[in-house]
């Protein structure tokens, strides 16, 4: 397979980001209150105690810039398939030379590592200078800690892909694909910490890949886990991306076979 | 019918088309509603979960902070059945569609607000409203007699008023600047996330703004701290309690007059 195609894609994506300057300056800013407000209304919560149930302040505060931060970074469009299989461009992307799945990673990756670049590594250094932030456990957790959010990215990667495969027999997505949003929401740890859920709930969610996507590296970050938990909770990733992905390949070789093109 | 009179029946039929137009799909219609339902519960599901840890937010319990939550709501669902028009505004504006209106016999800001309804914000986001209300409104030990169910009335008609100001405001600035979006989102919609909690608890910029600038303050907080007197009451003065029909009537007219003054210099975008 040949990978230039692919990287010149990632590269377009990256490149159109960077026309929306206004934007995306504003987009820094709504993360940066966003973490601020949550902030206040946990201190309001925590009533100058030092720590709840093992939990500090400082903590909670380095979830929440790591979880929100990387939540504006990692941005997926939900809509990249559904949108043309809508307008029918569907049909011109399928006779294409390149694969039309290789052109979704790329041109996701392409936007996710520029907004990592210009929009959290941004938000984490204004709100290292201005908010107490825990500095990484150690240099071996940190290495582990960037491995785990690039397996944390493909779970909510092939999560959006599967659903996205969806829109070749539902014409409206959009509901499924905002409920999806909701479980990531509640359930991956960037609104609520999850060690505040209550203890069944944390006993379930380590097994769904919905906590494997932020909680986990914010766990390693903070050097939580031994290093043969820290394998463990990896191959867990891994294995869910597999799952999941795999599920959503089945949709869309399925999916190829049933495609109707409204119109044209 | 008489050419005078016929603002009612006009509305009525603009209501009943939109209807038509919003419900042509029927399952589709009950999952959009029930997104919009699951999405806005997703701060109140978060709350729940840190209620259950911490049982209550600056002396506010888990019923309180649901009744707080409520106003917010059900204000904007009955807000959005009629401004939904002045939301969408500035896509009018820009594909050129606005121009249309200028040439129909009727009211400019007439036909915005009964052009389009968006019924299913309204039944996600009123629907969540009237949940959280009936979840609540029997445990917080409010004493519902004619008096507290007038406030009631006048506080939810009074925070309709504010946010359908500050949506004609935005819809306004359309008219000087092609692109609204992100400011929307800056001033409207991260703050209307977190206006659902007690706002003593937040840095005193943050306090004055909500209070001054988005005035979601007047929208849900005081009218429920008038209510159910927590703490933190004691930090405003009383008469803040009392002023949300007011607010909400003079933000009203304030947008109200920009947009009539604004519209003269309406240029349009098409050709």
């Amino acid at each position: 397979m040949n990978i230039e195609p692919y990287i010149a894609y990632a590269k377009k994506t990256f490149l159109q980001k960077t026309a929306y300057r206004f934007d995306h300056l504003m987009n820094i800013l709504s993360t940066c209150l966003k973490i601020f407000i949550f902030l206040e209304i946990y201190r309001a919560l925590y009533l100058g105690r030092e720590e709840i149930g093992g939990i500090t302040m400082a903590m909670v505060t380095t979830n929440f810039v790591l979880s929100m931060g990387l939540d504006a970074a990692f941005y997926i469009d939900d809509f990249f398939l559904p949108g043309k299989i809508w307008d029918g461009s569907i049909a011109t992307e399928l006779l294409r030379p390149v694969s039309f799945k290789g052109r979704m990673i790329a041109e996701n990756l392409g936007n996710a590592f520029f907004k990592l670049l210009f929009c959290f590594v941004p938000t984490l250094l204004i709100c290292v200078f201005t908010i107490g932030m825990v500095p990484p456990h150690s240099v071996e957790m940190f290495g582990a800690f960037l491995l785990s959010i690039i397996l944390g990215y493909g779970v909510l990667w092939s999560i959006s892909f599967a659903v996205q495969m969806l829109a070749f027999w539902l014409v409206n997505i959009w509901s499924i694909n905002t409920i999806k949003n909701v479980f990531i929401n509640v359930l991956s740890g960037s609104m609520i910490p999850l060690w505040f859920m209550p203890e069944w709930m944390q006993g379930v969610l380590q097994f769904t890949p919905f906590s494997s996507i932020y909680f986990i590296p914010v766990q390693i970050y903070l050097g939580q886990l031994s290093f043969r938990e820290i394998f463990l909770r990896c191959l867990m990733q891994l294995i869910w991306i597999g799952i999941i992905y795999e599920l959503g390949n089945v949709l869309w070789k399925r999916g190829q076979r049933k495609l109707v093109v409204q119109g044209g | 019918m008489k050419i005078e009179n016929d603002t009612l029946f006009l509305a009525g039929i603009y209501m009943k088309t939109t209807m038509k137009a919003w419900f042509q799909y029927r399952i589709d219609a009950v999952l959009r509603s029930i997104a919009v339902f699951l999405r806005e519960s997703t701060g109140i599901i978060v709350i729940y979960f840190t209620l259950l840890q911490f049982d209550t937010l600056s002396g506010w319990n888990m019923s309180e902070m649901f009744f707080l939550f409520s106003l917010l709501f059900l204000t904007y669902g009955i807000m959005i059945l009629f401004f939904t028009g002045l939301r969408d505004f500035g896509g009018m504006v820009r594909s050129g569609n606005f121009d249309r209106f200028l040439l129909r016999p009727r009211g400019l800001l007439f036909q915005l607000i009964f052009v389009d309804a968006d019924w299913f914000a309204a039944i996600g986001q009123g629907g969540l409203g009237i949940v959280l209300f009936i979840l609540s409104a029997g445990k917080v030990g409010i004493e519902w007699n004619i008096e507290t169910i007038i406030y009631y009335v006048l506080a939810v008609a009074g925070g309709v008023l504010i946010q359908g100001a500050i949506f004609l405001i935005l819809a306004t600035l359309n008219i000087y600047l092609l692109q609204t979006d992100s400011l929307k989102e800056l001033t409207y919609h991260n703050f209307r996330k977190f206006a659902g909690y007690p706002i003593n608890i937040f840095h005193k910029a943050i306090q004055l703004i909500m209070i001054y600038v988005v005035p979601f303050a007047f929208v849900n907080y005081f009218p429920a701290q008038y209510l159910l007197r927590k703490p933190g009451a004691e930090e405003y003065s009383e008469i803040f309690f009392y002023l949300t029909p007011v607010v909400g009537s003079i933000w009203y007219l304030a947008a109200y007059l920009f947009w009539r003054i604004s519209i003269r210099w309406y240029k349009s975008s098409g050709n």
